[in-house]
């Protein structure tokens, strides 16, 4: 019998073909052993356009382009390397330090290791793709050599050497070769290679095999700007310098270790879920896990253990006598000085045994079940972290933690920055640059925190400008919700029409653009929006028909028309995910050519549209519907005042104004249905900042107004995405965009129920969404208006967030849009704003047959991650359009002070919260700013009611009308200037 | 973990160090085993088959596999009949796929009909070509290697045939759903590629650009298929070549073992 078997010589590629075998373990916890074919090739170019050999052979792609050439024939020098340089940072260099690379001061002319970038893929998936971004960039000059394809770079892993070593030896190789094969140019000035990295072993050897190879610290003492960016490398470095030092003086327990945090989860000892820490106490934290119905709380700073808000932390319940009640303080870190001590605690946990654990676990059920307000409650404790979610921070310098001599000289200093977010404690940070940055807004990011500090290390990244500048403020703002406000880069305006501003409905009817168009020009069309509004979304109609029935019509702009999928702008608008509106500015999801110009319905113009078309009797029943792509052309946009003006002025008898009057009709019947259904009116204290017009400098705060008018355009736009969202399901029952509200768990109630209860002798019934809008009606104090809106304002933060979601994630039931009392939601009405609505007008379109089925509409993964980041925009963007308020109502106070009504939201036993509906601001009173010295206080936390005596009688009670001063204050700590309350009188 | 294959557009260059154009190393042996009527051992890459061909031989009482072509419709032509066996320990996780199993036997008989279509089957009537295939290790491509390695084998049976039967895939480098026009064809598809991108496996009839079989499971956009398509194709060429060689190298060794007699009319042919 022949053999199968074949000599190694025979073979004319085996000098080419390696291979790579690594092990990996499944999610099910088995491991597999990989093998992977490697070809080892000579045609891999350096990229230097000093190489005349490499630019010969370049490789080209399947059209016959070839690959353009990076690096640069002149690169910059440093002190050292005054010929100029390539660098070749290792992994831990882009691990540590990814900020400097981005820097545009320096750094340019890089090569990325293969080996380097699998490396980073591995360890950080941001990392890696930051790094993409860098080397697509074309300024930066960031070149990937595949150095493990490349014959003479290849490097195979050595018995018994461990894979980082391999991986620093092919990163020394790389470097070699690349020097090598410069000196071959010829060129007069040969660049040197420059290994980057933090590793001392590598370092070490690279000196010895003569390779050129800084760490980063002594690289960037190299540059000109050197001092600067010095503070940007992170402070991990030093790190095991400091735990030599005092090792004795460990202030948090440590962590457990991965595997016996995983068996705790897996056999219900240990809990898993993601860290919150209080607004109110800092100190305080707590925890939602999957196995108890209601949050676990962590007291104090030996419990938290280092975690940060957002963290997914694993955590251990703590002995019964442990427990206690959720915390009725206020507690704020400026408030406790830097020598509070760490109070020595547990130890004893250990010796606890299984069994006893086991029914504690049994034990924080039944308390959970049982409970209301009063009661101790179970607590927790963090053993370990799983995932860091570690950000960038925006704060200032801690005036305090300055010394006098730092901010003169440029001696490096240890400072404390406090950021802007309450939840996240101080970090630790050091500068060479005291003096420039105090009283400026600076980014941060924490590198480290390790058991010896009490706070958490990190490192400068840069400065916004000074404290509460306008424009520092507001990028402040803009990095704190992570809102991409960077200008359209070119790609993205090389999408849109070439005609600019002059692009118009084609003339001729034979035009592609007309393909399948309805033409509605001769509608009375109008739109309804706020004054100001520039990208207007929707117009209305309404026209009676012959038989005595209504037709209406909703026009939504035809933003789809113009983003096209996949190309640069689409995929731009889905980073984005939705326009933010700040007081003073509008940070578009679309160029503004098209947001206020092509797609805005702007009136006397022809648009495209997308039109919901319905008949509907004149009692608002649905007789029939339609959707159409049309061209239209509206009449008139309206403020919402200026409709209403027009509809209560009885002489206004034109046509048009007698259709807004008929939309109204039909408007308050089918509010009306859709309060019969049981939806919620819920409220919000929403105000709106007056600007002067010339300056924009705040001037005066009020309270927004409703007008039937927006509640006319309101309902027509629940229908017009309820329609569409019952014909994109029955289309693509798999991957319809909807939006769902989830009924909120009972749980999230008990303490409104209970406080209502005990105050007022309400009772609030949220079986479903109609009980609740029920007996929220009776909750009326008929002396005080505000108290029914007050009651809404409370049950609306115990509301669920509503949630974009692919209709195939979810059973129908839960399709359920509870504040609307809808069995199906989307939104579809503005799509010149909502991500979400776009995606709605492709499937739509898709669904009527206007246009083929793209892969974005069909593909439930990328729909899936397309609503799992909008929903996460489109809450940053509520939250920064908040911030922005609040900032510009503190703005508007400066220096004024008024004296309003407020009512008590919340009582703690040593301060309460008044909300003011005036500026639609709350705000903290504390008991000691109430008299000096600060009155003896009883809490009754049964029946909410705080007692004072001493220094000062009261007694106040939850819901109770005070009236309290208001004025604008500089917060020291966030420097933040907010509203500030002293308390007047009690009614 | 390697980089995955988002990283082409870096430098051109795929998981495993190829350019778009580039087939992987292809070893193929014939008769390997001396017993059986016909026999090859074929590799691509990482995936290895092995093929033995019986007959052309009269039909047994039982018949344990069952070919799609002419099952006991037509008499008149030879039948063929393809098993194909996965070895368990072929692919990482140790998967046992039954006799029955779907993807089983779609592969037996689109072997089937491709090889009964080149073969001539109707010099040999009443009569069964047993093609077993065996798969010892999986890394992608394995329709195409199963093809080209039950062509050889039929050729070592010296059963009469148009031209050699061969295939290899195509792909393209960016996923359907990233809707990327500009995208690069690919030839031949490792596992990695075959997981993470759309693609397809082409067969001609040798040097003809005559398509025997062709097989997508993907969705790709129709713009990139004429590319992936005429990729493939062109692979196939290059494919046979590397079978013919193989072909011709045993041939003369046996010519020159004395295994054989020279064929008439082959004088010309080169035995240095």
């Amino acid at each position: 019998m022949a053999s199968l078997k074949r000599s190694v010589d025979s073979d004319p590629f085996a000098a080419n073909i390696s291979s790579k075998v690594y092990v990996r373990s499944t999610k099910s916890g088995k491991v597999q052993k990989i093998v992977r074919e490697v070809y080892l090739r000579q045609d891999i170019p350096c990229s230097s356009k000093l190489c005349q050999s490499c630019l010969k052979a370049t490789p080209r792609d399947a059209a016959g382009r070839p690959i353009p050439f990076v690096l640069s024939e002149a690169p910059a020098g440093t002190s050292v390397f005054t010929q100029g340089h390539y660098l070749v940072p290792d992994t831990n260099a882009f691990l540590s330090a990814m900020d400097l690379f981005e820097q545009s001061s320096a750094f340019y002319d890089v090569v990325v290791l293969q080996i380097v970038l699998e490396e980073l893929r591995n360890r950080s998936l941001p990392l890696y793709n930051r790094l993409v971004g860098l080397t697509q960039s074309e300024d930066k000059r960031f070149y990937v050599f595949f150095n493990e394809f490349r014959l003479e770079t290849h490097v195979a892993r050595e018995a018994g050497e461990s894979v980082n070593d391999r991986n620093d030896r092919a990163v020394r190789k790389a470097v070699a070769w690349y020097g090598e094969h410069l000196a071959r140019t010829k060129a007069k000035k040969i660049p040197a290679v420059v290994m980057l990295s933090n590793d001392r072993d590598n370092l070490r050897k690279a000196k010895q095999e003569g390779i050129h190879a800084c760490s980063l610290a002594e690289y960037v003492k190299q540059l000109k700007d050197g001092d600067r960016l010095l503070d940007m490398i992170p402070e991990t470095q030093d790190r095991d310098v400091i735990k030599e030092k005092r090792p004795n003086e460990l202030l948090y327990p440590e962590y457990f270790t991965m595997s016996k945090m995983m068996t705790g989860v897996k056999s219900g000892l240990l809990h898993q879920g993601t860290f919150n820490v209080s607004p109110y106490n800092y100190l305080e934290g707590s925890i939602r896990v999957p196995a108890f119905p209601k949050s676990l709380i962590v007291p104090g700073r030996e419990n938290i253990n280092r975690a940060v808000d957002g963290d997914l932390v694993v955590v251990e319940v703590l002995p019964r006598d442990q427990w206690k009640e959720p915390s009725t303080k206020v507690i704020e870190e400026d408030a406790i000085t830097r020598n509070e001590n760490p109070d020595a605690e547990g130890g004893g946990d250990d010796a606890v045994s299984e069994k006893e654990r086991k029914a504690l676990q049994e034990e924080v059920r039944r308390t959970h079940s049982k409970t209301t307000e009063g009661h101790a409650q179970p607590t927790a404790r963090v053993v370990g972290v799983i995932k860091r979610n570690w950000r960038q921070y925006v704060g200032h310098i801690d005036q305090s933690s300055v010394s006098k001599s730092a901010q003169q000289g440029r001696k490096q200093d240890t400072v404390f920055v406090i950021p802007m977010d309450k939840k996240i404690p101080k970090i630790r940070l050091r500068t060479r640059q005291v003096a420039e940055l105090l009283g400026k807004r600076i980014l941060v990011t924490i590198d480290a925190w390790d058991r010896g500090s009490r706070h958490p290390v990190g490192h400068f990244i840069r400065s916004l400008g000074e404290l509460e500048t306008k424009a520092a403020e507001t990028e402040a703002l803009l990095l704190e919700y992570d809102v991409q406000y960077r200008p359209f880069p070119k790609t993205v305006l090389d999408c849109l029409p070439k005609e600019g501003h002059d692009w118009k409905v084609p003339e001729s009817l034979d035009d592609l653009g007309w393909r399948d168009r309805e033409d509605l020009r001769h509608l009375l069309i109008c739109s309804i929006d706020p004054i100001g509004c520039q990208d207007i979304d929707d117009a209305l109609h309404c026209r009676p028909l012959p038989n005595g029935n209504l037709e209406v019509g909703v026009h939504i702009a035809d933003v789809s028309h113009f983003v096209k999928p996949n190309n640069a702008m689409d995929t731009e608008a889905s980073i984005r995910g939705t326009t933010v509106y700040l007081v003073d500015k509008r940070i578009d999801m679309l160029p503004m050519l098209l947001g206020t110009d092509l797609c805005s319905l702007k009136p006397y113009v022809e648009r495209y549209a997308f039109s919901v078309l319905w008949e509907l009797t004149p009692d608002a029943d649905i007789v029939s519907m339609r959707f159409t792509k049309s061209v239209i052309k509206s009449r008139e946009a309206f403020s919402y005042e200026q409709a209403q003006l027009r509809v209560d002025d009885a002489s206004q008898q034109d046509e048009l104004t007698s259709s807004i009057r008929a939309l109204m009709a039909l408007s308050r019947k089918l509010k009306q249905k859709r309060m019969d259904a049981g939806a919620l009116s819920l409220s919000s204290p929403e105000v709106k900042v007056q600007m002067e017009s010339e300056t924009s400098d705040p001037i005066d705060v009020k309270t927004k107004q409703h007008l039937d008018t927006m509640s006319l355009v309101e309902e027509f736009m629940l229908l017009a995405n309820i329609s569409v969202a019952r014909k994109i399901y029955e289309a693509f029952p798999q991957t319809a965009i909807l939006r769902r509200h989830g009924a909120p768990p009972k749980t999230n109630f008990d303490e409104l129920a209970n406080q209502l209860r005990v105050k007022r002798g309400f009772e609030l019934s949220i079986e479903s969404s109609r009980a609740l809008a029920d007996s929220l009606d009776t909750c009326v104090d008929p002396k005080e208006p505000f108290f029914n809106t007050l009651i809404r304002i409370l049950a609306t933060r115990c509301m669920m967030a509503a949630e974009y979601f692919c209709s195939g994630t979810q059973a129908y039931p839960e399709f359920r849009h509870y504040g609307l009392a809808s069995e199906i939601y989307t939104h579809f009405t503005s799509p010149i704003r909502r991500y979400a609505d776009l995606v709605a007008h492709r499937q739509l379109a898709a669904a009527i047959e206007y246009e083929a089925v793209g892969p974005g509409v069909r593909s439930r993964g990328r729909l899936e991650a397309v609503c799992k980041n909008i929903n996460i925009r489109h809450r940053n963007a509520q939250m920064a359009g908040r911030a922005s308020v609040a900032y510009y109502v503190g703005q508007a106070l400066r220096g004024k002070t008024t004296e309003e009504d407020g009512f008590i939201m919340k009582i703690l036993s040593n301060g309460f919260v008044v909300l003011v509906p005036r500026f639609g601001i709350d705000s903290l009173i504390r008991l000691r700013d109430l008299a000096e010295p600060e009155p003896e206080a009883t809490f009754d936390a049964e029946n909410y009611v705080l007692t004072m005596s001493g220094s000062k009688e009261l007694r106040l009670e939850l819901f109770q009308k005070v009236r309290v001063r208001v004025m604008d204050q500089k917060d020291e700590t966030s420097g933040k200037r907010g509203a500030k309350m002293e308390f007047v009188k009690a009614y | 973990m390697p980089l995955d294959t988002s990283a082409y557009s870096l430098a051109l260059l795929r998981v495993d160090g190829r350019r778009w154009n580039e087939l992987r190393r292809i070893h193929a042996q014939i008769r390997t085993q001396a017993a059986a009527d016909g026999s090859s051992y074929l590799e691509m890459g990482h995936t290895k088959v092995m093929c033995v061909v019986t007959g052309p031989s009269e039909p047994g009482p039982r018949r344990g596999t069952t070919g799609g072509a002419a099952a006991g419709a037509s008499k008149a032509a030879a039948e063929v009949a393809v098993s194909v066996v996965v070895a368990g320990f072929s692919s990482v996780d140790r998967k046992k796929r039954g006799r029955g199993d779907k993807r089983n036997l779609e592969l037996q008989s689109t072997i089937s009909n491709a090889l009964a279509a080149s073969l001539h089957t109707h010099l040999f009537p009443h009569s069964v070509i047993q093609v077993s295939l065996h798969v010892l290790s999986q890394d992608g491509s394995l329709l195409a290697a199963l093809i080209n390695a039950a062509t050889l084998a039929c050729v070592d049976a010296g059963i009469p045939m148009t031209d050699y039967v061969v295939a290899c895939t195509a792909g393209s480098t960016s996923t359907y759903a990233a809707g990327d026009e500009s995208a690069d064809p690919l030839l031949d598809l490792n596992h990695q590629e075959e997981q993470e991108l759309p693609g397809l496996t082409v067969a001609t009839l040798g040097e003809t650009d005559r398509v025997a079989v062709l097989v997508c499971e993907s969705r790709v956009q129709v713009g990139r298929l004429e590319g992936m398509l005429a990729v493939g194709v062109d692979g196939c060429k290059q494919v046979r070549e590397i079978l013919d060689r193989v072909v011709r190298e045993k041939g003369k060794r046996m010519v020159l073992e004395g295994t054989v007699v020279k064929g008439e009319g082959l004088e010309d042919m080169d035995l240095d």
